[in-house]
């Protein structure tokens, strides 16, 4: 577990550090089990960071968020940096973010936080429908021990966790700047529910995902909580022409959510973000984690790697090409 | 009001009936995600829930809607299509009951939408909220867990049987044609009511101060308050989408060859696109500025021109944000602001 | 000209637009950021009998297939027999009305907001100052006043545009220079061989003009910036915030104050403007 005191001390000597801006973190939501993203612009607000398993958003998703408000006469922009607490996979989103060019290195610090991770939030309604006021959560023995209100369940891990954290590849931070907490062994991702969807015939993947799909409600909540979807016009907004209508149904909705895995393969570091965002439990992740392993299968390739450029801008001769020929 | 009681193995049978003359929406079950849809069957109601995920808005607003479709070529031929027949939602929460009333002041005045002849022909049968969730704060916006005031018909599951509140004449005029279904409620009944009323009242633990809100908000409007509160919001329309009371849409033409529809869908006043010029100019170019438009469109605009605020407490925003933007936690921080 | 069957049928919403025949095209500024005027006259002649408005009012117009635009009329509502629109080429949908021809078939319906209040300002002296595509509903508002001449005081009509080839209407402005009853100033930005009038931008005509604000009412529409200078000036005249009068756009859609997206605060462009006052501007909250 990462030391609370020491996140704090970490993150208020780089908000006091000149050539910083701000350092994002994660505070006490605003009731029961909710964590919210934290913006710390002095010492002060840095004193509300804390790190837990509840901490399910991937903050690396801020830096492009970040409006360039235009600037007054004689006014230069604001080149320093931003801190960012970051997760294993959250620092792969940094990674790749780098890689393609989002982002400079200078332009962040990264605090990295090795992560034994986190709960799924609607695993936990389930397991736990009482009030959570004050919770608390503790890690023993490979369980969770919650305590709210006066309540206290220990639960195994593998039941609260988010999906995409139960073999983890990457529980350490592979980019950094301070490291905080004991290094994680990684787990080995097994892709045995990609694999049990890939052994269903065409009708049945149909029936599976046309009652998916057809909740969808194209809030677009996976798009922006997504640290990889920085695309200045999303597709979804472009007019002329208009890849996707905005009518809601079965055939459109399908569309979008296909696309845009599409646009991440090669891309989706694999927080699962998305999935966790959604309002209407689409299981995003399980199209997302077929496009990873189709990476890996057909070009032995995963995302957030040193390469210098990523997969899918290039092609070599030795591509498999069955789909053509 | 009439008072009535309904056995609960009798739901089915009303349901029945009425399936013969109007068309039938209830809360149904898709994998765990409660929506309301049209139902052929009482066995597809789904009444044991806390609250649906997309609120009631969804039937009379539809989220994808044709307004009408045209031909075009040697002639060209525009039709709009005809208004739904009778409806009625069954099984909807208070909350949402109160959401249908506030809208209603948007879709009529001058130019009666839709939305209006649709409202006419529904009928409501409310559900009473037995157990309020922890974002639920109906009663801090006018409303509550028993609130009867916008249903036609109010349910209130009191064990064996459900107890009947008959709230207005579209209301008896349903009743009354199962008559059979009904008997009287006896006061054991009504006092087993006021005790789990009494009991989903008091479970509901946040409050929002909403008392002159509005103009608390008139002096804050240039604070910097706003540039804050709009740091973590990601720009999604989760919240709009979910919430009873945003009922913004976008129309557009959908074309095949020489055939096509205007259609309008649910828009969201969180994406930049919402406002943007053909010049290029954006109203409200930042999300501050976008994150402050709702906050004041549901707290002081639509309360300056309609006496009422646009929200019903139902939780729904506050549940599904991301990132924990609660719209309780920013109205009770806007009314510490001083400029 | 061959004349298109037409029909409109189905239970009545406030969006099905009737239809209209495109009768003539007039291309007022060629080139970038083109600009033509359509003459319409809707295909049912009950409608068209029927369709009355006052100036500043506006129609949504459909491109049907691509979709639709709120534009102020820029003919007067005492020409009965036809309406026309002044659209500039600029996005999706005036790119493709841009190809229409005479002939054509669109959609129109309206008429939508709160036009310029002609019946106030009766026996008062209207001064019109406006800058390249403001210039439409003004139009509208002149034709209007030329036509109830003896209902309103001194007429001025200012109006700029960067170069000749910009104005709007220009024959037409150039003919009522000529006319009695009406002071007409044009303006380009910069010097043109040929030009004789006023060259300088259109805020500063209007301090050259220097309207009397007594018993005045002063109308401007144009691009944001010139319409903040002409404010500016109309102030530095003597006229009073309540005198002073602009239209605001936004995008819309539904034009009829549901779709949420006009507002500024709590008012809706479409529905409680697009004319304002400049008293009524300063205390509105909210961005524009």
């Amino acid at each position: 577990m990462v030391n609370t005191d020491e996140l704090r001390k970490t993150a208020k000597e780089i908000v006091e550090r000149e050539d910083v801006k701000y350092v994002i973190g994660y505070e006490k939501g605003t009731y029961g089990c909710r964590i919210s993203p934290s913006f710390a612009f002095s010492p002060e607000d840095a004193d509300k960071f804390v790190f837990s398993p509840l901490c399910v958003q991937n903050l690396a998703v801020y830096p492009l968020l970040e409006e360039k408000l235009p600037l007054k006469r004689g006014e230069e922009e604001d080149m320093r940096k931003v801190g960012i607490v970051v997760k294993g996979c959250d620092s792969r989103a940094v990674a790749q973010i780098f890689q393609e060019k989002g982002l400079d290195r200078e332009d962040v610090i990264l605090i990295g936080v090795c992560c034994t991770g986190v709960i799924d939030l609607k695993k936990l309604a389930t397991q736990f429908p009482e009030p959570l006021e004050g919770l608390e959560v503790t890690e023993e023995n490979g369980n969770f021990v919650l305590t709210a209100n006066g309540i206290t369940k220990t639960i195994p891990k593998e039941e609260l966790l988010l999906r995409t954290c139960i073999h983890c590849e990457n529980p350490t931070p592979v980019v950094y700047d301070v490291l905080l907490g004991e290094e994680v062994a990684p787990s080995k991702e097994d892709y045995q529910k990609v694999k049990e969807l890939e052994e269903k015939s065409l009708e049945e993947k149909w029936e599976y995902w046309e009652k998916k799909f057809e909740r969808c409600i194209r809030c677009y909540a996976c798009r922006n909580v997504c640290p990889l979807c920085y695309c200045k016009e999303c597709m979804v907004d472009h007019l002329s022409p208009q890849w996707v209508r905005r009518s809601v149904n079965l055939s459109e909705n399908a569309a979008w959510n296909i696309m845009r895995a599409f646009h991440l393969a090669g891309r989706c570091i694999g927080c699962g973000a998305c999935e966790q965002a959604c309002p209407v439990d689409i299981p995003l992740m399980e199209i997302n984690k077929k496009l990873e392993k189709d990476m890996k299968e057909l070009f032995d390739y995963e995302a957030a790697t040193e390469e210098e450029k990523s997969l899918l801008t290039m092609f070599k001769p030795d591509d498999p090409g069955e789909f053509i020929l | 009001m009439e008072k009535m009681i309904l056995k609960k193995k009798n739901l089915p049978e009303f349901v029945e009936k009425a399936l013969k003359e109007y068309r039938v929406i209830a809360p149904t079950d898709n994998e765990g995600i409660i929506v309301f849809k049209e139902i052929t069957n009482p066995s597809e109601m789904m009444l044991n829930y806390a609250n649906t995920r997309i609120p009631a808005k969804s039937v009379l607003l539809q989220q994808t809607e044709t307004l009408f479709t045209f031909s075009q070529g040697k002639t060209v031929a525009v039709t709009s299509p005809e208004v739904n027949d009778k409806t009625l939602i069954v099984g909807l929460r208070p909350c949402d009951a109160q959401s249908l009333a506030i809208l209603d002041h948007v879709f009529g005045g001058d130019y009666s939408d839709p939305y209006v002849e649709k409202r006419e022909n529904t009928i409501l049968v409310g559900l009473t909220c037995l157990n309020p969730e922890i974002t639920c704060f109906c009663t801090s916006t006018g409303g509550g867990p028993s609130c009867a005031e916008y249903t036609d018909v109010q349910l209130t599951d009191i064990g064996e049987n459900y107890y009947v509140e008959v709230v207005t004449d579209k209301g008896k005029t349903l009743t009354e044609r199962a008559s059979g279904l009904f008997a009287p409620a006896a006061e054991a009944d009504e006092r087993k009511k006021k005790e789990l009323e009494e009991k989903a009242q008091n479970a509901i633990t946040r409050t929002m101060h909403t008392d002159g809100i509005a103009e608390k908000l008139e002096e804050i409007f240039e604070s910097p308050f706003w540039r804050k509160i709009a740091l973590k919001c990601l720009g999604c329309a989760a919240c709009t989408y979910v919430c009873p009371t945003c009922h913004c849409f976008d129309m557009q033409d959908e074309t095949a060859g020489t055939r096509g529809a205007r259609i309008r869908v649910w828009d969201s006043c969180m994406y930049p696109e919402y406002t943007v010029h053909a010049s290029g100019h954006n109203p409200r170019p930042e999300r501050m500025n976008r994150v402050r438009n709702r906050v004041y469109h549901k707290f002081n605009y639509f309360p300056k021109n309609c006496n009422v605020i646009a929200c019903v407490g139902c939780g729904r925003g506050i549940e599904v944000c991301p990132v924990n933007v609660d719209i309780i936690d920013v109205i009770d921080k806007a009314r510490e602001v001083n400029l | 000209m061959t004349t298109t069957e037409t029909s409109v049928t189905g239970a009545p919403n406030p969006y099905v637009p009737q239809l209209a025949e495109i009768d003539e095209v007039f291309d007022e500024v060629i080139g970038e950021r083109a600009i033509k005027t359509f003459r319409f006259s809707f295909c049912d002649e009950k409608v068209q009998n029927q369709f009355t408005f006052m100036p500043g009012q506006c129609v949504m117009v459909s491109a049907m297939g691509e979709g639709e635009c709120m534009f102020a009329l820029s003919s007067s509502p005492t020409e009965t027999d036809y309406l026309e629109v002044s659209v500039m080429k600029l996005g999706k949908v005036t790119s493709v009305l841009h190809d229409y021809e005479p002939g054509d078939i669109i959609g129109v319906r309206g008429p939508y907001g709160n036009g310029f209040d002609v019946k106030g300002w009766k026996g008062k002296n209207i001064i019109t100052v406006g800058g390249g595509i403001g210039q439409p509903p003004l139009r509208s508002l002149i034709w209007y006043i030329l036509d109830n001449r003896k209902d309103y005081g001194k007429l001025d009509v200012i109006y700029g545009a960067r170069t000749s080839n910009d104005l709007s209407f220009k024959q037409e402005f150039f003919d009522l220079e000529k006319r009695n009853g009406v002071d007409v100033h044009l303006s380009i930005d910069v010097e043109e061989d040929g030009w004789t009038r006023f060259v300088g931008f259109v805020p500063d005509n209007l301090l050259a003009v220097a309207p009397s604000p007594e018993n005045a009412v002063a109308i401007t529409c144009g691009p944001p910036i010139m319409i903040h200078f002409v404010i500016q000036n109309l102030l530095k005249l003597g006229f009073t915030d309540e005198q002073i009068y602009t239209t605001l756009e936004m995008r819309m859609k539904c034009g009829i104050g549901k779709c949420g997206r006009c507002n500024i605060g709590n008012v809706y462009v479409c529905k409680d403007g697009p004319v304002f006052s400049y008293a009524q501007l300063e205390k509105m909250k909210g961005e524009r």
